[in-house]
């Protein structure tokens, strides 16, 4: 009989359909692997059945049983424990504290300390010899290296002693010989019977410890598969699904006479990223491709000085170009827009005047304004790209997502940068206005400035990039050029560990 | 050489960083040595028995304030109503003994109805910001202004005395030890119970992050009501202090020791934005505040510019306590 059975259950965020309809089952005693691309569900359904969100609509069965998980706490009580894929641990408490908090040890109203210490030290035991220095049931959470702090959620996640556990994209910190340790761990729980949805994006790991494999496409579960009776291309293939090759995209993208290169990047490494490098030539859109976060951000906010690289070298148009702050890389002709607005782009309750016009001040050294001077520079930069305002004056809040980040990329075009890095520059906004910013992308790369573009989204990728660099666990995987420009390419790239 | 030189160097001011990082109250216990040595230089009767005596009675109450602060400051959320609670808690009980008469039996009934009032004023602080989620800074004012209102409808003006037992009692001596002393050793049992429970460390791990603690299934709500119910039981043990040391009823006495005793918190070396901290440190803060107020009097500032070099002081604490622990982080 099955553990845990999913029956049409379905959650919207406004209109996005994060899930719909989702039907699964999970046997007790097997490890079952989630699969999809970038914002297909899986999260969204570890979630639900979790319980830190709630689904719209459907069932949820355990044993057989209906039942109605109403949060977190609902969900430990009924056996159900997940690691979050950001994490989910106190920074300021210690390693033991963070293990049992959900289920403190505790003698009245007070905390048990020997007990804590002695069922954290247990956990912590599962992964003696890899756990690397300075780590301890009593070392505080925040002082720990990334792939520590990914272990003490697993050994929190574990420490639920929960008969359905959800691990979503655990391993994406871990070495291989925690990985090893872990799967082995993953081997004795399947053998006590317990139930494992297992999220991955190493296709190798997926073949190692997977027995099922169910793939989700845009929210819909598209099947599920034997691991031992498919490969690796049968399960891209599901998560590509019968769309239209994009392999036309070289027709959409005129081919355009390689420029001179303006940014050529050597060996950079930094936090998130290491030895990476690449050439990018005037009037040319380079893509940044890979799931989330592996690296393309950081290797974008790294040239940029936001987030400076701790060794490798860069060169902008000829000369060397040491990224330490924005205000150096700016002042050389590097620019940056980011898809978050509200942190990096956006200067909230100003107005859209004083948005469009910072990059300006600091490339000119400007300590005067004249705001009727600058609002003729401005309004063409605006109309660039058809940005819809009512007047200078109004605050940036009034506008649309689309039209405050057209204004953030309008800053960049008062003065032409050499290189301009996109950094997910689409996230949250509509269609039309994407369909502006790409257009405009491509018309500056026509007048010769050399663009990174990083998507999330692979078919904005796959229709606008003339290369693309696949990352994978902050390093460049492979290279499509040309035809191979496909999104079964750069699934695969993706998907599998180099 | 000095690549020779420098892994024992990093080992040992790590040494130093895990120290301080395990009692983030350091740097205020060494400014509050300063202080307590500044006071003995300019005024050696103020180190004697009689003069700590009057401090302790004098700042107890800002102490516990400073702690019922710190359990709310705890989970990141803050009680701008502590001293108004201070100030209801004070005329309630002054009333009660006023009405029943000041015997000792009264005397023990309006502190249970004191400790009762506070506890009730904090489950309402923490329904308003917990279970309702307003903005526990403004929350908190507008419960603040609330309190003060019942405060002065129950006793309108300041002046109605509380009976001799109760304070003299307070200010009395027991087999020749001061009663506070015997309060303060309390206070610190209290305390020392206090840090095992599972609250606090509930209250910490909420303050880390509430959508984490959330995810692990930690009852936040429930967790974040818990520290203002605490929060508002020791305001009424602060109250019980004040009133010993006023000897009266005053519906306005704690208004102005709410930001004392925020100011108390973050002196002690807590974080505002919380998950960080220690009762400890706020006790050592509110005493830092305690032996300022006493150095700017013994030195001989002039009365009218006090409160100024008071402000100048509190801040020089707080600069110092910054960069002692920035310096020893590092």
């Amino acid at each position: 009989m099955s553990r845990l059975q999913l029956k049409g259950v379905g959650k919207s965020y406004g209109a996005t359909k994060a899930l719909r309809h989702a039907d699964l089952d999970i046997e007790a005693g097997e490890v079952h692997v989630l699969m999809g691309s970038n914002g297909s569900g899986k999260s969204t359904l570890s979630k639900i059945v979790a319980g830190s969100v709630r689904p719209d609509m459907g069932e949820i069965l355990l044993d057989g049983k209906p039942v109605s998980i109403t949060g977190p706490q609902a969900a430990r009580a009924l056996g159900v424990a997940i690691f979050y894929q950001e994490l989910s641990l106190a920074a300021h408490r210690t390693v033991a504290e963070n293990i049992c908090l959900a289920d403190l040890p505790s003698r009245g109203v007070f905390v048990d300390r020997k007990a804590l210490e002695d069922r954290a030290t247990r956990y912590a035991a599962l992964f003696d010899g890899v756990t690397g220095d300075d780590f301890s049931p009593d070392a505080v959470v925040q002082d720990l290296r990334a792939d520590q702090r990914q272990l003490v959620e697993i050994m929190k996640t574990l420490a639920s002693e929960a008969s359905v556990l959800i691990f979503d994209e655990a391993t994406s910190a871990l070495d291989r010989a925690q990985v090893e340790r872990f799967f082995e761990i993953l081997r004795d729980l399947k053998a006590e019977g317990r139930s494992i949805i297992f999220i991955s994006h190493r296709m190798d790991e997926i073949f190692a410890i997977g027995d099922r494999a169910t793939v989700i496409r845009d929210g819909e579960i598209v099947g599920s598969r034997q691991i031992g009776e498919t490969t690796p291309a049968e399960i891209i293939s599901m998560m590509v699904g019968a769309q239209e090759e994009k392999a036309a995209a070289a027709d959409a993208t005129p081919a355009r006479p390689a420029g001179a290169p303006v940014l050529s990047v050597r060996g950079l490494t930094g936090p998130g990223f290491s030895d990476v490098g690449f050439e990018v030539r005037a009037g040319e859109i380079l893509g940044f491709g890979g799931l989330h976060g592996q690296g393309q951000s950081a290797v974008l906010r790294a040239l940029f000085g936001a987030n400076p690289p701790t060794s490798g070298g860069v060169e902008l148009g000829g000369k060397p170009l040491h990224p330490k702050n924005p205000r150096e890389t700016i002042r050389q002709g590097v620019a940056y827009v980011s898809g978050d607005r509200s942190r990096d782009g956006v200067v909230s309750g100003r107005p859209i005047l004083e948005n469009v016009m910072p990059i300006h001040y600091l490339r000119e050294r400007m300590m005067l304004a004249n705001p009727s001077a600058l609002a003729v520079k401005a309004l063409p930069a605006l109309q660039a790209l058809r940005t819809k305002f009512a007047g200078l004056g109004h605050p940036i809040s009034s506008l649309s997502g689309g039209n405050q980040q057209k204004v953030v990329i309008a800053r960049w075009l008062i003065d032409r940068p050499a290189v301009l890095l996109l950094d997910d520059p689409t996230k949250g906004i509509d269609l039309s206005a994407k369909a502006d910013l790409f257009s405009l992308i491509r018309k500056l790369a026509q007048e010769g400035i050399g663009i990174v573009l990083y998507a999330s989204e692979d078919a904005e990728l796959l229709d606008n990039a003339d290369r693309i660099l696949v990352f994978n666990g902050g390093a460049i995987r492979r290279e499509l050029t040309g035809a191979a420009r496909t999104r079964f390419n750069l699934y695969q790239a993706a998907y599998e560990a180099a | 050489m000095a690549s020779i030189e420098a892994p024992a160097r990093i080992r040992s001011s790590s040494a130093v960083k895990r120290v301080f990082e395990r009692y983030p109250f350091l740097p205020a216990l060494i400014i509050l040595v300063v202080l307590i040595a500044l006071n003995g230089w300019f005024q050696p009767r103020s180190l004697s028995l009689v003069g700590v005596t009057g401090l302790v009675k004098t700042y107890l109450a800002l102490m516990l304030l400073a702690v019922a602060q710190t359990y709310v400051i705890y989970s990141g959320d803050i009680d701008l109503s502590a001293g108004a609670i201070v100030s209801l808690v004070n005329v309630v009980i002054i009333g009660v003994m006023a009405q029943w008469g000041g015997d000792g039996v009264t005397v023990i009934a309006a502190l249970c109805i004191g400790l009762a009032t506070g506890l009730a004023c904090g489950i309402v602080n923490g329904i308003v910001v917990a279970a309702l989620r307003l903005q526990a800074i403004v929350a908190t004012f507008a419960t603040s202004i609330f309190f003060t209102g019942l405060a002065l409808y129950i006793q309108p003006v300041a002046g109605t005395p509380a009976p001799a037992a109760f304070w003299r009692t307070y200010g009395g001596r027991i087999l020749e030890i001061p009663f506070v002393f015997y309060v303060a050793v309390l206070f610190a049992i209290l305390l020392v119970v206090l840090v095992r429970t599972r609250l606090s460390l509930r209250l910490l791990a909420v303050g880390d992050g509430q959508q984490e603690a959330f995810q692990s299934g930690l009852p936040v709500t429930r967790i974040r009501m818990g520290g203002y119910a605490l929060c508002g039981v020791f305001a009424a043990l602060a109250a019980f202090c004040i009133t010993g040391d006023t000897a009266s009823g005053d519906p306005l006495v704690g208004g102005k020791m709410t930001l004392f005793s925020i100011a108390a918190v973050v002196l002690g070396g807590s974080a505002l934005s919380g998950g960080y901290g220690t009762v400890v440190g706020s006790v050592i803060g509110a005493l830092i505040i305690g032996f300022i107020n006493s150095l700017v009097f013994f030195v001989g500032t002039p009365s009218e510019w006090q409160n100024l070099v008071q402000g100048v002081a509190i801040l020089l604490a707080l600069m110092a306590g910054v960069l002692v622990g920035r310096g020893a982080r590092a």
